[in-house]
């Protein structure tokens, strides 16, 4: 099962991981969270790279965002903290999970989202759920927080975290293009 | 054909220490009709997600058996937690679908099952390693001595009479959430 979960690794872990992910990675640690739920996107590989490998986390790839909403919240009644992490247009796959499961039942659900569709995209079809993303979030009264310098991330994390088990309900932190950077691709 | 409260009550009857989540739809109203207790999570919406969620909660508990009731409806909505399922391979898990043929919930319309569609053989092409298709309720009853007795996961497709019931389950979400996870003994 480890070698399903955690050993197909598209990349490993190296000096190239930048500090923001580290220091992510590293705060989820000081939470106790174990469970890294997730869509693959470019910004959330970053986080995987650092986690793989490291025994405190069990990674579970899924097939579609709303799931990892259900999967998260049967982990959290279950006893045990787990994450999802996802792109801006996994956060449109969530919504209804979000809105019926992890916000009525009082559930905490930290969201660390990539992104996609703000400063820098390329693609065009990233860039209205990129655009909808902050205000579908407020419309849901879902906290977010956006990361963009490197010495924020710490506290930024930690309050975001600290808030999601505080009032037992969704967060999302936003891993901005600012912090993460863009693709190449014109 | 199986009547679905009866199957719901041979369940019930052998339960003790495992957690049960139930979909919206008549998977809940006749497990609560079956016997309320504190480790059952009734979902009041969020059609789909009780299969999500039975899985989290049999990585949270690997010591403790987990028991998703579903139907027809909700699971082919989130067909593709049939791979996540398959891939993770709890041992811990059965997974139960109780097909009626129907969103009966919202007026009786065929669900893809009514036509071409056998959940058991796309459970079986998803990879749960455990899958059983039953049509009378002595097999039904032999399907769950056997997952109660043999690792899983399993994965029980039961085909079930269109029936419904008038009794309702707690209606507060966090009354839920509070009861189950007092009587699991765990916090966030
Ligand atoms: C996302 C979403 N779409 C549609 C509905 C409406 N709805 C409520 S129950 C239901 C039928 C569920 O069918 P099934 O899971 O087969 O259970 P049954 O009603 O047959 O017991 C539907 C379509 C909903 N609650 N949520």
């Amino acid at each position: 099962m480890t070698s399903v979960t955690n050993g197909i690794s598209p990349s490993s872990p190296g000096e190239g991981d930048p500090q923001w992910a580290r220091t992510i990675i590293g705060v989820l640690k000081t939470y106790n969270i174990r469970f890294l739920n997730l869509v693959p996107d470019a910004i959330g590989e970053r986080l995987l790279r650092v986690a793989r490998g490291d025994p405190a986390f069990e990674i579970l790839p899924l097939t579609r965002e709303e799931e990892g909403v259900g999967v998260v919240c049967g982990q959290a009644v279950g006893g045990a903290r787990g994450v999802l992490l996802m792109p801006t247009s996994g956060l449109g796959n969530s919504l209804n999970a979000l809105a019926s499961l992890a916000i009525p039942y009082r559930i905490p659900l930290p969201m660390i989202i990539g992104f996609r569709g703000d400063l820098g995209e390329f693609n065009a079809a990233q860039v209205p759920m990129g655009q909808a993303t902050t205000a579908v979030l407020a419309a849901l009264n879902i906290p977010a927080f956006t990361l963009t310098r490197e010495d924020e991330v710490e506290r930024v994390t930690d309050g975001a975290l600290k808030l999601a088990y505080a009032n037992e309900g969704p967060v999302a932190l936003l891993v901005s293009t600012q912090l993460a950077g863009w693709k190449n691709e014109k | 054909m199986i009547d679905h409260l009866e199957a719901t009550r041979y369940l019930v009857n052998r339960l003790t220490d495992e957690l049960v989540v139930a979909s919206l739809g008549n998977a809940k109203y006749a497990l609560f009709q079956s016997g309320d207790r504190a480790l059952n999570f009734y979902l009041w919406n969020s059609m789909g997600m009780a299969c999500s969620m039975g899985l989290g909660m049999a990585m949270a508990r690997p010591e403790r058996r987990v028991i998703i009731l579903d139907g027809d409806g909700a699971l082919l909505m989130n067909l593709g937690s049939l791979a996540t399922e398959a891939m993770r391979n709890p041992p811990n898990l059965i997974h139960i679908v109780w097909d009626n043929r129907q969103y009966q919930l919202t007026g009786g319309q065929p669900t893809s099952t009514a036509y071409r569609t056998d959940l058991a053989r796309v459970a079986e092409g998803a990879g749960i390693a455990n899958v059983v298709r039953v049509e009378s309720l002595s097999a039904y009853q032999r399907a769950i001595d056997k997952a109660f007795s043999q690792p899983g996961p399993w994965f029980i497709h039961a085909l079930v009479e269109a029936a419904t019931t008038h009794v309702r389950p707690p209606k507060s979400p966090t009354f839920i959430k509070h009861r189950f996870m007092t009587e699991l003994g765990v916090s966030h």
